[in-house]
Protein backbone atom coordinates (compact mmCIF):
# COMPACT_ATOMS: atom_id res chain seq x y z
CA UNK A 1 0.00 0.00 0.00
CA UNK A 2 1.28 3.23 -0.98
CA UNK A 3 1.60 6.14 1.39
CA UNK A 4 -1.38 8.05 -0.46
CA UNK A 5 -3.56 4.99 0.05
CA UNK A 6 -2.04 4.65 4.10
CA UNK A 7 -3.19 8.56 4.11
CA UNK A 8 -6.77 8.05 2.67
CA UNK A 9 -7.41 5.11 5.13
CA UNK A 10 -6.28 7.03 7.91
CA UNK A 11 -9.04 9.81 6.85
CA UNK A 12 -11.48 7.57 6.46
CA UNK A 13 -11.14 5.47 9.81
CA UNK A 14 -10.68 9.55 11.55
CA UNK A 15 -14.44 10.76 9.61
CA UNK A 16 -15.87 6.78 10.60
CA UNK A 17 -14.91 7.04 14.52
CA UNK A 18 -15.77 11.13 14.21
CA UNK A 19 -18.88 9.95 13.10
CA UNK A 20 -19.41 7.03 15.17
CA UNK A 21 -19.80 9.55 18.16
CA UNK A 22 -22.72 11.12 16.68
CA UNK A 23 -26.15 8.96 17.62
CA UNK A 24 -28.86 8.33 14.91
CA UNK A 25 -31.96 8.63 15.33
CA UNK A 26 -34.73 7.48 12.42
CA UNK A 27 -37.78 8.76 11.22
CA UNK A 28 -40.06 8.48 8.70
CA UNK A 29 -42.18 10.02 7.05
CA UNK A 30 -45.64 8.13 5.59
CA UNK A 31 -48.92 9.47 4.32
CA UNK A 32 -47.62 13.25 5.24
CA UNK A 33 -47.11 12.16 8.62
CA UNK A 34 -44.12 11.68 11.18
CA UNK A 35 -43.15 8.44 12.33
CA UNK A 36 -42.92 8.58 15.66
CA UNK A 37 -43.77 12.05 16.35
CA UNK A 38 -42.25 12.11 19.56
CA UNK A 39 -37.87 12.20 18.73
CA UNK A 40 -36.43 11.50 22.71
CA UNK A 41 -32.76 12.32 22.28
CA UNK A 42 -29.67 12.70 25.16
CA UNK A 43 -29.78 16.43 26.08
CA UNK A 44 -26.28 18.39 25.00
CA UNK A 45 -25.36 15.98 22.56
CA UNK A 46 -24.78 16.52 18.88
CA UNK A 47 -27.63 13.60 17.12
CA UNK A 48 -27.58 12.91 13.30
CA UNK A 49 -31.40 12.55 12.37
CA UNK A 50 -31.65 10.43 9.49
CA UNK A 51 -35.50 10.97 7.93
CA UNK A 52 -37.30 8.38 5.16
CA UNK A 53 -39.82 10.06 3.21
CA UNK A 54 -41.87 7.07 2.24
CA UNK A 55 -44.62 9.09 0.32
CA UNK A 56 -44.03 10.00 -3.50
CA UNK A 57 -44.06 13.87 -3.09
CA UNK A 58 -40.94 15.92 -1.59
CA UNK A 59 -41.81 17.19 2.20
CA UNK A 60 -39.46 19.77 3.84
CA UNK A 61 -38.74 18.90 7.68
CA UNK A 62 -38.76 22.54 9.87
CA UNK A 63 -38.17 23.97 12.73
CA UNK A 64 -37.52 27.32 13.73
CA UNK A 65 -36.71 25.86 17.47
CA UNK A 66 -34.06 23.68 16.14
CA UNK A 67 -32.66 25.91 13.19
CA UNK A 68 -33.23 23.49 10.47
CA UNK A 69 -35.15 23.03 7.17
CA UNK A 70 -34.27 20.34 4.58
CA UNK A 71 -36.35 19.25 2.20
CA UNK A 72 -36.45 15.80 1.50
CA UNK A 73 -37.71 14.39 -1.88
CA UNK A 74 -39.98 11.96 -2.10
CA UNK A 75 -38.53 8.10 -1.65
CA UNK A 76 -35.59 9.54 -0.44
CA UNK A 77 -33.48 10.37 2.62
CA UNK A 78 -31.89 13.10 3.94
CA UNK A 79 -29.53 13.66 7.15
CA UNK A 80 -30.24 16.41 9.59
CA UNK A 81 -28.19 17.18 12.57
CA UNK A 82 -29.17 19.23 15.45
CA UNK A 83 -27.84 19.48 18.90
CA UNK A 84 -26.55 20.04 21.36
CA UNK A 85 -29.62 20.68 22.87
CA UNK A 86 -30.74 22.03 26.54
CA UNK A 87 -33.35 19.71 28.17
CA UNK A 88 -36.89 21.10 26.69
CA UNK A 89 -39.37 20.40 23.87
CA UNK A 90 -38.41 21.43 20.17
CA UNK A 91 -41.18 21.13 17.64
CA UNK A 92 -40.97 20.49 13.86
CA UNK A 93 -43.16 20.04 11.06
CA UNK A 94 -43.66 19.24 6.77
CA UNK A 95 -43.91 22.39 5.63
CA UNK A 96 -45.76 21.09 2.52
CA UNK A 97 -48.21 19.35 5.01
CA UNK A 98 -47.96 21.65 8.54
CA UNK A 99 -51.34 20.52 9.59
CA UNK A 100 -50.86 16.76 9.74
CA UNK A 101 -47.09 16.63 9.48
CA UNK A 102 -45.87 17.66 12.87
CA UNK A 103 -43.57 16.29 15.47
CA UNK A 104 -40.99 17.44 18.50
CA UNK A 105 -37.54 16.76 19.37
CA UNK A 106 -37.59 16.05 23.86
CA UNK A 107 -34.05 16.43 24.81
CA UNK A 108 -33.62 14.97 28.32
CA UNK B 1 -18.95 25.12 24.07
CA UNK B 2 -16.97 27.83 25.11
CA UNK B 3 -13.64 27.06 23.81
CA UNK B 4 -15.69 26.76 20.50
CA UNK B 5 -17.24 29.81 20.97
CA UNK B 6 -13.53 31.37 21.99
CA UNK B 7 -11.97 29.75 18.63
CA UNK B 8 -14.56 31.09 16.32
CA UNK B 9 -14.48 34.86 17.96
CA UNK B 10 -10.33 34.38 17.54
CA UNK B 11 -10.70 33.62 14.11
CA UNK B 12 -13.19 36.04 13.57
CA UNK B 13 -10.59 38.65 14.84
CA UNK B 14 -7.99 37.91 12.72
CA UNK B 15 -9.84 37.78 9.91
CA UNK B 16 -10.04 41.66 9.19
CA UNK B 17 -6.46 42.55 9.00
CA UNK B 18 -6.13 40.24 6.01
CA UNK B 19 -9.39 41.61 4.36
CA UNK B 20 -8.72 44.77 2.03
CA UNK B 21 -11.02 45.52 -0.71
CA UNK B 22 -11.66 48.36 -3.28
CA UNK B 23 -15.01 50.33 -3.29
CA UNK B 24 -17.79 50.24 -0.66
CA UNK B 25 -18.08 46.05 0.36
CA UNK B 26 -21.37 47.07 2.33
CA UNK B 27 -23.96 44.26 0.72
CA UNK B 28 -25.49 41.68 2.35
CA UNK B 29 -24.52 38.51 4.74
CA UNK B 30 -24.42 35.57 2.47
CA UNK B 31 -25.41 32.07 4.90
CA UNK B 32 -23.83 29.12 3.54
CA UNK B 33 -27.22 27.27 2.76
CA UNK B 34 -29.57 26.01 0.11
CA UNK B 35 -33.18 25.06 0.46
CA UNK B 36 -33.70 22.31 -2.36
CA UNK B 37 -36.59 23.54 -4.89
CA UNK B 38 -37.05 27.14 -4.00
CA UNK B 39 -37.02 30.04 -6.15
CA UNK B 40 -36.53 33.40 -5.14
CA UNK B 41 -37.40 36.85 -6.57
CA UNK B 42 -35.10 39.39 -4.83
CA UNK B 43 -34.92 43.10 -4.43
CA UNK B 44 -31.84 44.82 -2.49
CA UNK B 45 -30.91 48.22 -2.00
CA UNK B 46 -28.08 49.84 -0.53
CA UNK B 47 -28.21 54.09 -0.06
CA UNK B 48 -24.84 55.59 1.17
CA UNK B 49 -25.46 59.35 2.11
CA UNK B 50 -22.37 60.19 0.51
CA UNK B 51 -19.16 58.82 -0.87
CA UNK B 52 -15.92 60.19 0.59
CA UNK B 53 -14.26 59.44 -2.29
CA UNK B 54 -15.81 60.74 -4.96
CA UNK B 55 -18.49 63.12 -2.52
CA UNK B 56 -21.41 61.74 -4.42
CA UNK B 57 -24.38 62.45 -2.52
CA UNK B 58 -27.51 59.97 -2.44
CA UNK B 59 -25.29 56.85 -4.06
CA UNK B 60 -27.83 54.16 -4.61
CA UNK B 61 -26.91 50.53 -6.14
CA UNK B 62 -30.77 47.84 -6.75
CA UNK B 63 -30.16 44.44 -7.35
CA UNK B 64 -32.91 42.89 -9.03
CA UNK B 65 -32.21 39.40 -8.75
CA UNK B 66 -34.00 35.49 -9.86
CA UNK B 67 -32.41 32.78 -8.32
CA UNK B 68 -32.94 28.84 -8.31
CA UNK B 69 -31.72 25.94 -6.52
CA UNK B 70 -30.77 23.52 -8.80
CA UNK B 71 -29.75 20.63 -6.33
CA UNK B 72 -30.37 19.55 -3.20
CA UNK B 73 -26.38 22.00 -2.47
CA UNK B 74 -26.63 24.58 -5.11
CA UNK B 75 -28.01 27.46 -5.72
CA UNK B 76 -27.83 30.29 -8.72
CA UNK B 77 -29.61 33.33 -9.18
CA UNK B 78 -28.60 36.25 -11.80
CA UNK B 79 -29.10 39.79 -11.32
CA UNK B 80 -29.95 43.04 -12.76
CA UNK B 81 -27.77 46.19 -11.15
CA UNK B 82 -28.86 49.45 -11.55
CA UNK B 83 -27.37 53.09 -9.77
CA UNK B 84 -28.78 56.25 -8.89
CA UNK B 85 -27.25 59.23 -7.02
CA UNK B 86 -28.82 62.50 -6.43
CA UNK B 87 -29.05 64.35 -9.78
CA UNK B 88 -28.22 61.32 -11.36
CA UNK B 89 -30.62 59.24 -13.15
CA UNK B 90 -31.54 55.90 -12.76
CA UNK B 91 -29.66 53.33 -15.01
CA UNK B 92 -28.98 50.13 -15.35
CA UNK B 93 -25.00 49.72 -14.03
CA UNK B 94 -24.22 45.57 -14.68
CA UNK B 95 -25.08 42.22 -14.78
CA UNK B 96 -24.20 40.03 -11.93
CA UNK B 97 -24.32 35.83 -12.04
CA UNK B 98 -24.14 34.05 -8.70
CA UNK B 99 -23.53 30.31 -7.80
CA UNK B 100 -23.70 29.62 -4.14
CA UNK B 101 -22.85 25.58 -3.17
CA UNK B 102 -23.52 24.45 0.64
CA UNK B 103 -20.37 22.47 0.84
CA UNK B 104 -21.91 20.70 4.56
CA UNK B 105 -24.95 19.94 6.40
CA UNK B 106 -26.12 22.41 8.89
CA UNK B 107 -24.53 21.61 12.15
CA UNK B 108 -22.90 18.39 11.07
CA UNK B 109 -19.33 19.77 11.97
CA UNK B 110 -18.40 22.76 14.38
CA UNK B 111 -18.69 25.91 11.17
CA UNK B 112 -21.05 24.97 8.18
CA UNK B 113 -19.29 25.85 5.33
CA UNK B 114 -20.40 26.99 1.86
CA UNK B 115 -18.61 28.35 -0.97
CA UNK B 116 -20.11 31.89 -3.18
CA UNK B 117 -18.75 32.55 -6.66
CA UNK B 118 -19.76 35.93 -8.47
CA UNK B 119 -19.35 36.77 -11.92
CA UNK B 120 -20.36 40.46 -12.77
CA UNK B 121 -20.15 42.55 -15.72
CA UNK B 122 -20.29 46.32 -16.10
CA UNK B 123 -23.07 47.02 -18.51
CA UNK B 124 -21.68 48.56 -21.84
CA UNK B 125 -17.87 48.83 -20.74
CA UNK B 126 -14.82 46.09 -20.55
CA UNK B 127 -15.05 45.86 -16.91
CA UNK B 128 -14.97 42.44 -15.25
CA UNK B 129 -15.16 41.27 -11.60
CA UNK B 130 -15.09 37.29 -10.41
CA UNK B 131 -14.92 37.16 -6.80
CA UNK B 132 -14.71 33.68 -4.35
CA UNK B 133 -16.04 34.00 -1.03
CA UNK B 134 -15.97 31.18 1.88
CA UNK B 135 -19.04 31.52 3.50
CA UNK B 136 -18.75 30.05 7.57
CA UNK B 137 -21.89 30.22 10.50
CA UNK B 138 -21.98 28.43 13.42
CA UNK B 139 -24.63 28.18 15.92
CA UNK B 140 -24.30 29.40 19.69
CA UNK B 141 -27.57 28.73 21.22
CA UNK B 142 -30.33 31.08 20.20
CA UNK B 143 -26.81 32.61 18.11
CA UNK B 144 -25.76 32.39 14.76
CA UNK B 145 -22.55 33.80 13.73
CA UNK B 146 -21.89 34.35 10.34
CA UNK B 147 -18.37 35.78 8.12
CA UNK B 148 -18.42 35.67 4.72
CA UNK B 149 -14.67 35.90 3.21
CA UNK B 150 -14.25 36.99 -0.25
CA UNK B 151 -11.42 37.42 -3.13
CA UNK B 152 -12.19 39.39 -5.95
CA UNK B 153 -10.15 39.59 -9.12
CA UNK B 154 -10.98 42.52 -11.58
CA UNK B 155 -9.75 43.23 -15.13
CA UNK B 156 -10.88 44.40 -18.48
CA UNK B 157 -10.08 47.40 -20.98
CA UNK B 158 -12.05 49.99 -18.40
CA UNK B 159 -9.76 49.06 -15.77
CA UNK B 160 -6.63 48.46 -13.88
CA UNK B 161 -6.48 44.61 -13.21
CA UNK B 162 -6.21 43.58 -9.74
CA UNK B 163 -7.00 41.36 -6.96
CA UNK B 164 -9.01 42.45 -4.07
CA UNK B 165 -10.12 41.34 -0.70
CA UNK B 166 -13.12 41.78 1.56
CA UNK B 167 -15.12 40.96 4.51
CA UNK B 168 -18.37 40.37 6.17
CA UNK B 169 -19.62 39.48 9.99
CA UNK B 170 -22.89 38.88 11.19
CA UNK B 171 -24.03 38.25 14.66
CA UNK B 172 -27.66 37.61 14.67
CA UNK B 173 -30.04 36.39 17.45
CA UNK B 174 -33.17 34.18 16.65
CA UNK B 175 -35.71 36.01 19.03
CA UNK B 176 -38.87 34.69 16.33
CA UNK B 177 -39.44 34.12 12.80
CA UNK B 178 -40.60 37.39 12.09
CA UNK B 179 -37.89 39.34 14.23
CA UNK B 180 -34.30 38.94 14.46
CA UNK B 181 -31.95 41.54 15.45
CA UNK B 182 -28.38 41.56 14.49
CA UNK B 183 -25.15 43.69 14.27
CA UNK B 184 -22.88 43.95 10.60
CA UNK B 185 -19.56 44.55 10.25
CA UNK B 186 -18.21 44.88 6.43
CA UNK B 187 -14.48 45.95 5.95
CA UNK B 188 -12.52 46.02 2.63
CA UNK B 189 -9.59 48.74 1.38
CA UNK B 190 -12.31 51.52 1.20
CA UNK B 191 -14.92 50.47 3.71
CA UNK B 192 -14.47 50.03 7.73
CA UNK B 193 -17.95 50.43 8.81
CA UNK B 194 -20.66 48.06 11.33
CA UNK B 195 -24.27 48.88 12.46
CA UNK B 196 -27.79 47.34 13.17
CA UNK B 197 -29.37 45.25 11.02
CA UNK B 198 -33.09 43.72 11.72
CA UNK B 199 -34.28 40.35 9.69
CA UNK B 200 -37.53 38.72 9.23
CA UNK B 201 -39.36 36.43 8.03
CA UNK B 202 -43.31 36.24 6.99
CA UNK B 203 -44.15 32.68 5.32
CA UNK B 204 -46.86 32.54 2.88
CA UNK B 205 -47.64 29.15 2.43
CA UNK B 206 -46.21 26.02 1.59
CA UNK B 207 -42.52 27.22 0.20
CA UNK B 208 -44.17 30.60 0.38
CA UNK B 209 -42.41 33.10 2.08
CA UNK B 210 -40.99 37.07 2.08
CA UNK B 211 -38.33 37.73 3.85
CA UNK B 212 -37.01 41.11 4.34
CA UNK B 213 -33.68 42.75 5.91
CA UNK B 214 -33.04 46.07 6.86
CA UNK B 215 -30.41 48.20 8.59
CA UNK B 216 -27.85 51.22 8.90
CA UNK B 217 -23.84 50.35 8.34
CA UNK B 218 -22.05 53.29 10.29
CA UNK B 219 -18.39 54.02 8.81
CA UNK B 220 -15.60 53.83 10.95
CA UNK B 221 -13.14 55.29 9.27
CA UNK B 222 -12.69 58.28 6.63
CA UNK B 223 -13.14 56.43 3.57
CA UNK B 224 -16.27 55.07 4.01
CA UNK B 225 -19.69 56.93 3.69
CA UNK B 226 -21.48 57.84 7.24
CA UNK B 227 -23.85 55.54 6.71
CA UNK B 228 -25.19 53.79 4.27
CA UNK B 229 -28.69 51.90 4.63
CA UNK B 230 -29.23 48.71 3.34
CA UNK B 231 -32.56 46.52 2.68
CA UNK B 232 -33.25 43.27 1.11
CA UNK B 233 -36.95 42.10 0.01
CA UNK B 234 -36.91 38.51 -0.78
CA UNK B 235 -40.03 36.51 -2.54
CA UNK B 236 -39.44 32.36 -2.07
CA UNK B 237 -41.52 30.28 -4.11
Amino acid sequence: MKGKQYALLGLFLVSTLAAAKTPVVELEIRNHLFHPEEVRIPANTKVKLIVYNRDATPEEFESYELNREKVIMGGRKANIFIGPLKPGVYPFFGEFNPKTAQGRVVAE
Amino acid sequence: MHIEYGRFLFILCLLPAAARGDGSSIDKVYHPYVEQLEWELEWRLTHADENPLTGTKGEQKHRFGLGRAVSEFVFIEGYLIAEDSAGENFDLAAYEFDFLWQLSEQGEYSLDYGLLLELEKTHNEDVWEFSTTLLLEREFGRFSGTANLGVEYEWGEGIQDEVETSLALQTRYRYSPRLEPAVELYTGEDTLGVGPVLLGMERLGPMKALRWEAGAIFGLDSDTADYTLRAVLEYEF
